[in-house]
């Protein structure tokens, strides 16, 4: 079973986004659970769920980040 | 010059401006900022605003309920001044049909254009935002979410009123009573500034998963897999048909770490809950409890002085729900009595805009001293 994925993809959406104010970084991941990610319950372990994925792509295609 | 507030109960919508435009009218303002109750015709009050204010910017909107420093009022006209020593630049968007459209993003171009900069370039600490909605627009939640999308500078506002009437409600902007719109400023400070939010309540450690909501409609259909009304019934310990009364008591949060982003509760419709502002399925929500209004909003003004070094203009949007709580506990004159002492405006909005669009909040704007 792959995992971890949807952790990364969070952290790189928060990392590219804020690029490297706290505060920012901070608004971003209000902005992430706003939009219905669960920011918190996704760690390098939990598992690749494509549903999640794919909103996730969807939202940093909003953002104007690349994953 | 300094920041100047005025406020008018006069009946009459023509005496009324008279009235706050003689309070303010010693220098010349960079930006008014005005909320009036909906007793007042809204275009004519526009247009006598613009003539009485000629060259600033002139933006507000309709309410349910004013604010003025030390008062909370009902019927009346409230205004700020801001002069150039708080407000180094604004510039202005409008988003019309805001229901049907998303503009959002060329208003956003717009308002950085005007700065010579790209949305994204602007810098949160140097730039504020402010944003007024048509209250009865239903189009908060969207836009809210694609201007965080568009840039990272903080957009803080709320959602025009109508004395709980329900029926229009309108955004001013320069001699313009409009509605079905969203107003953009965009605010280039020469005074640091800050956000308030604050919304008195704790979280109960109780969650539940949105397991099927109707987004659109602001409406949760299961919590945890079972019927939202009976799980919400069982987790404040009433009858399904007896919860309303809690709603105000015990909303649901939407936790940022330990953050609440307020959803609150509206009315009980076939085993379903309809809200205030809209929820997504997949969140997590938490059952919030209230604490003390009162001496939750004076610390959150309080540190926020403290922080600026002294508060030289603060705009506030609270929630009308908080507005109708005091009011039921007999405690509008203490909630006033918060801004004694600041130059203050603001109204009882139909929500309140930070980040996204949230209930039983108080957002607040505060300019504090120079840099």
């Amino acid at each position: 079973m792959v995992a971890g994925k949807i952790r990364e993809m969070i952290n790189t959406i928060v990392e590219k986004r804020s690029g490297g104010s706290a505060m920012v970084a901070r608004s971003i991941r209000a902005r992430l659970v706003i939009k219905g990610i669960n920011v918190d319950a996704y760690t390098e372990t939990s598992e690749d769920d494509p549903e999640v994925i794919a909103k996730l792509q969807q939202i940093a295609k909003e953002l104007g980040v690349s994953l | 010059m300094a920041v100047m507030t005025a406020y008018s109960t006069a009946a009459s919508f023509g005496t009324a401006v008279t009235e706050v435009a003689n309070q303010l009218a010693s220098e010349k303002p960079k930006l008014i900022v005005y909320f009036a109750s909906s007793v007042y015709p809204p275009r004519e009050l526009a247009s006598a605003m613009e003539k009485a204010f000629a060259g600033a910017t002139i933006l507000g909107c309709t309410t349910a309920g004013e604010i003025a420093p030390g008062r909370m009022l009902k019927n009346s006209l409230v205004a700020m001044a801001l002069g150039e020593d708080i407000i180094e630049d604004i510039a202005v968007e409008v988003i019309e049909n805001v229901k049907d459209g998303d503009r959002t993003r060329e208003a956003l171009q717009a308002l950085a254009a005007h700065f010579g900069k790209e949305p994204l370039d602007l810098d949160p600490t140097e730039y504020v935002g402010l944003v007024l909605f048509d209250g009865l627009s239903g189009a908060e939640e969207m836009i809210n979410d694609k201007i965080g999308d568009a840039t990272n500078v903080f957009f803080v506002g709320g959602s025009a009123g109508d004395d709980l009437n329900f029926s229009q409600t309108h955004v001013f902007l320069q001699d313009r009573a409009l509605s079905n719109v969203a107003v953009l400023a965009l605010i280039k400070a020469a005074v640091p500034f800050d956000i308030i939010k604050t919304q008195s309540f704790i979280p109960t450690g109780k969650k539940f998963n949105v397991t099927e909501a109707l987004e659109s409609q602001r409406t949760i259909v299961k919590l945890d897999g079972e019927p939202a009304a009976e799980v919400y019934a069982r987790a404040v310990g009433r009858k399904v048909e007896e919860i309303s009364e809690e709603f105000m008591r015990y909303p649901l949060g939407l936790m940022v770490e330990d953050e609440p982003f307020i959803r609150s509760p509206q009315r009980v419709q076939d085993n379903k809950i309809i809200f205030y502002c809209a929820v997504k399925e997949g969140m997590v929500l938490e059952l919030m409890e209230a604490q003390d209004m009162i001496e939750d909003t004076e610390a959150a003004v309080k540190a926020a002085d403290k922080e600026l070094g002294g508060i030289q203009a603060l705009i506030v949007f609270n929630c009308i729900l908080r507005t109708l709580q005091l009011e039921s506990e007999g405690k509008t004159e203490s909630f006033g009595r918060i801004f004694a002492g600041y130059p203050a405006v603001g109204f009882s909005t139909y929500g309140e805009s930070y980040i996204g669009h949230i209930n039983q909040t108080a957002t607040m704007l505060a300019f504090g001293t120079k840099r």
